[in-house]
């Protein structure tokens, strides 16, 4: 399974060499084998602190400052790591009543977070009271399927972002939930919720074909799956009904899958699908190796879960 | 570059990760400032308030009650032009009770952690009835306010509104919490109701209002909800 942009980008290599016919092999350095590192946290709720010794689950567990440490030594480990985040940032202690998302969006920036979507809680200050606290992220938002053309928004949220670490591309894009009966009207205004399968097709399409991505990633708030409304549109569907997307980060529903979902998308591929509770008390863990000749492909692509 | 091998985990966030200094000294002042505002008094009461200091009513349910539809009805009235006719919450909503002494915004935030916010549901006689069935049926102290009614062995009695007796043929205008109106505790009399007023208002909220406003509580237990004999 050879990508369209890896074979650019040998095709050039080969050409390159024949015109410098007079250097030596060994000038060029070969290819690396190379490992991306995806950390993720989704409805955190901000849980700066961790949450209290008396709390019914999870006494004691989560916390920014634990995280950062944590996150720290990932990156140690591996340089070529993108930290995200699936919505619900906002909401849940007093920091939010009192601060407004401002510490949440310091702290995570301080931590890193290179990509973040919305959830319905991030509009619980309205959409203008989200616009007040952005410049105190230094990451981006991405969502494909709210249309915030009509709003304060229009322009500072884009379907996806890409960021190339080690010359693997990866895209990712966001996804949010139906706001119609979970927020008010008065809050998201004029924001206009679009289908996300729907949508999350065209975007995948425009990361594989005119972005040539090589990893593609969803940020989805639209929840795992409802038991008690299967036919409402999840993860478990977006999964089933689309392509070419290797990982969809969930949140909303505040599953927490004790290990990844693998799952067939509309091609017969395998896609993986995770979500990490709440609170910040989990954080997800998912490594794509990467071989530069294929030598250690012969097995097919293998799923460690 | 090819694809070969993904591997999937979650990490926990557990007291053996040592705190990142850097991190913990950019949230310090923030909590400072927050523990000083959650913890300055803002009110005072004589007793201890609870949720089951009654049979059908209780110290802290009443003044819930109370204080949405003092601080609601004025907001619904301005938002409107109608007029609140009665109060209905869930004796499961009020989460804690508020110790004699002090009151601080935390115990307000303890009391009622969620985030719901007022809502006025237009409901009809019919509705009203399927309402105090449920009260009947459920036997709890749930809050009210407007609202009286006693309990006797088959059903419910004495039922007036605003100090007026229960009229069938009429509507009325319930206040309550968008948790229940959408069919939260099974009140499921709220859902599609005649019409729907959303105040954008926390409960909350309106109870630390409350608390700023006035110096100390006075407690009122008046028998709003009781059993017959």
């Amino acid at each position: 399974m050879q990508t369209r942009r890896s074979f650019i980008q040998k095709t050039a290599a080969s050409t390159a060499l024949l015109g410098l016919g007079g250097f030596s092999l060994s000038s060029f350095s070969k290819p690396k084998d190379t490992h991306i590192t995806i950390l993720h946290t989704n409805d955190v709720h901000s849980q700066i602190e961790p949450l209290p010794n008396n709390h019914y689950k999870y006494p004691g567990l989560g916390g920014f400052s634990r995280r950062a440490t944590l996150i720290d030594t990932i990156r140690k480990n591996n340089p070529n790591t993108l930290l995200l985040d699936a919505g619900d940032i906002f909401q849940g202690t007093p920091y939010f009543n009192y601060f407004g998302g401002e510490l949440e969006f310091k702290l995570m920036s301080m931590l890193g977070y290179d990509v973040a979507t919305l959830g319905n809680h991030d509009f619980d200050n309205g959409i203008d009271g989200f616009l007040s606290q952005l410049p105190n992220a230094k990451f981006d938002f991405v969502s494909a399927n709210y249309d915030f053309s009509n709003t304060v928004l229009d322009g500072l949220v884009k379907p996806y972002k890409t960021f190339i670490k080690d010359g693997i591309k990866i895209g990712v894009f966001g996804l949010g939930v139906e706001l119609d009966g979970l927020v008010s009207k008065r809050l998201y205004k004029e924001t206009t919720y679009l289908n996300p399968i729907e949508l999350a097709q065209d975007t995948v399409r425009d990361l594989k074909e005119k972005e040539q991505c090589d990893l593609v990633i969803c940020l989805s708030h639209i929840g795992y799956y409802y038991k008690n409304n299967p036919k409402k549109v999840c993860d478990l569907q977006l999964a089933r009904n689309t392509k070419d997307i290797d990982l969809i980060i969930g949140g909303h529903t505040h599953t927490l899958l004790p290990k990844p979902t693998i799952e067939k998308n509309s091609a017969g591929e395998n896609v993986l699908i995770n979500q990490c509770g709440k609170s910040g008390v989990y954080m997800g863990q998912i490594d794509f190796y990467f071989s530069a000749d294929g030598s250690k492909t012969a097995n097919g692509k293998s799923i460690l879960v | 570059m090819i694809l070969y091998k993904i591997e999937g985990k979650q990490l926990v966030t557990d007291s053996t990760l040592i705190d990142n200094q850097k991190i913990a000294d950019i949230i310090a002042p923030y909590k400072k400032h927050l523990n000083e505002q959650l913890d300055s008094v803002i009110c005072i009461t004589p007793i201890n308030l609870t949720r089951i200091d009654g049979r059908l009513e209780s110290s802290l349910g009443n003044l819930m009650a109370d204080i949405c539809f003092e601080l609601g009805n004025p907001i619904f009235e301005k938002q409107t032009n109608k007029t609140i006719d009665f109060v209905l919450f869930n004796y499961g909503g009020i989460r804690a009770p508020i110790p004699k002494g002090s009151i601080t915004a935390r115990n307000a935030f303890e009391v009622m952690p969620f985030e719901n916010e007022l809502v006025i549901a237009e409901l009809s006689g019919e509705k009203v009835k399927e309402l105090l069935h449920y009260l009947f049926i459920n036997k709890r102290a749930h809050p009210i306010a407007k609202l009286s009614l006693k309990l006797n062995t088959e059903t419910y009695q004495d039922v007036t509104i605003n100090d007026l007796s229960f009229d069938e043929t009429k509507n009325y205008f319930v206040l309550t919490s968008d948790y229940l109106q959408e069919g939260g505790d099974k009140m499921n009399f709220f859902k599609n109701p005649v019409s729907l007023h959303k105040t954008g208002y926390k409960i909350r909220t309106a109870i630390i209002d409350y608390f700023k406003k006035v110096d100390s509580i006075i407690p009122n237990l008046d028998k709003r909800f009781t059993y017959a004999n």
